[in-house]
């Protein structure tokens, strides 16, 4: 498991991506964060959904309502051409970090 | 699954009861019911399944601090009192009776003055001649309706005491733990059928009641004044309906108007 720490700037991007391809909502992408990451790494409540109050408040997606069967409502959240933007922006910024910290990373 | 229920009434318990709260709340059921409901048909325990459920939920004041709470979560010397289930249950009881007591207050001073009318009636008509003066009857009618004034009043005062340690709720100066507010919008809900029901009986009387002096008139002029009287007795039963059920209903109104003050 991968700490948190670590992690935390990216929360935002790894839900972006799990919108590129479509609409979802919270537990199936925490769920597809798991499963993608080989159960690596696991987002709380908690952080999943400060980052979908973060990223609605900036624009970078919305959502809706979605009634299922019997009658349960849940929200899906989308990306918008916004978030869409930040995504690619956080993309290049982690390939600029990735070759920075890779300098310094070596086998011992 | 009570066990995680449980656990989420508890993290929230000390937030404001908004409806973003309420929506965010049941999302965050909704998204742990689900996990639940997989890790235990992939055959882990109660225990387990319950476990890594809430093990995974995260830390409550990550999502206070991205939504803004912060002030409203930290600062003690700012928040207001949080009811709990016993004043509610309190200030309800309170309401009721209070609502019965000014309703009857009411309805004694309205049938004060319609026994002043019937007995001035009844002077008018020379009936009691033979007992009492037509002046004496005037005064009997006066004596009754001033008889009935003074228990009213009575009444007005002494419900007014009992209603005024409640008066920090009238002006919204609290807030409600969510599961209590759910349960205050469910028992609204369930008053407000009675409500109504009581809402249409009391205008209908008032609607009708003009129609009792009309059939009195239709038996003589002499007996309009009966009419009247009678016309005041109903619309005083009107009266106490309308009194007694909107002081429950306000009842329900004060307690829910806090969603919107302590959401701020």
């Amino acid at each position: 498991m991968i700490s948190s720490d670590v992690i935390r700037g990216y929360n935002d991007t790894m839900i972006l991506y799990m919108l590129l391809d479509g609409e979802s909502y919270g537990y199936e992408i925490s769920k597809n964060i798991r499963k993608l990451s080989e159960e690596k790494y696991i987002m709380k409540e908690t952080t999943l959904y400060s980052a979908f109050a973060r990223l609605e408040k900036n624009g970078y997606i919305d959502s809706f309502y979605l009634d299922e069967t019997f009658g349960k409502r849940r929200t899906y959240y989308r990306i918008t051409p916004l978030g869409l933007a930040y995504y690619r922006a956080k993309c290049e910024e982690w390939q600029v970090t990735q070759e920075v910290i890779n300098q310094f990373i070596k086998e011992l | 699954m009570d066990t995680i229920i449980g656990y989420l009434n508890n993290m929230f318990a000390s937030l404001p009861g908004t409806e973003q709260m309420m929506k965010l709340k049941q999302e965050l059921l909704g998204n742990m019911e689900e996990k639940y409901y997989e890790l235990k048909s992939e055959g882990k325990s109660e225990n387990e399944a319950v476990g890594i459920v809430i093990s995974e939920f995260g830390n409550i004041d990550e999502l206070i601090s991205e939504l803004g709470l912060e002030e409203a979560h930290k600062d003690p010397g700012q928040r207001l009192p949080m009811l709990d289930e016993f004043v509610v249950e309190d200030f309800i009881a309170a309401k009721r009776r209070s609502g019965l007591l000014t309703g009857l207050g009411t309805f004694l001073i309205m049938l004060g003055a319609s026994l002043l009318i019937f007995s001035t009636g009844l002077a008018e008509n020379g009936f009691m001649d033979s007992v009492f003066s037509e002046d004496a009857m005037t005064m009997l009618g006066l004596v009754a309706l001033f008889l009935l004034l003074v228990p009213a009043i009575a009444i007005f005062m002494y419900s007014g005491r009992k209603m005024e340690k409640f008066k920090y709720l009238e002006s919204a100066e609290f807030t409600l733990p969510y599961p209590l507010e759910a349960y205050i919008e469910q028992r609204q809900s369930a008053f407000a059928a009675t409500y109504t029901l009581s809402l249409i009986m009391g205008v209908c009387l008032c609607v009708l009641s003009p129609v009792i002096i009309f059939v009195a008139t239709a038996f003589g002029d002499e007996y309009s004044s009966y009419g009247a009287a009678v016309l005041l007795d109903v619309v005083a039963v009107a009266v106490f309906l309308f009194v007694y059920y909107g002081s429950i209903r306000g009842a329900y109104q004060i307690l829910l108007k806090s969603g919107d003050v302590s959401g701020k």
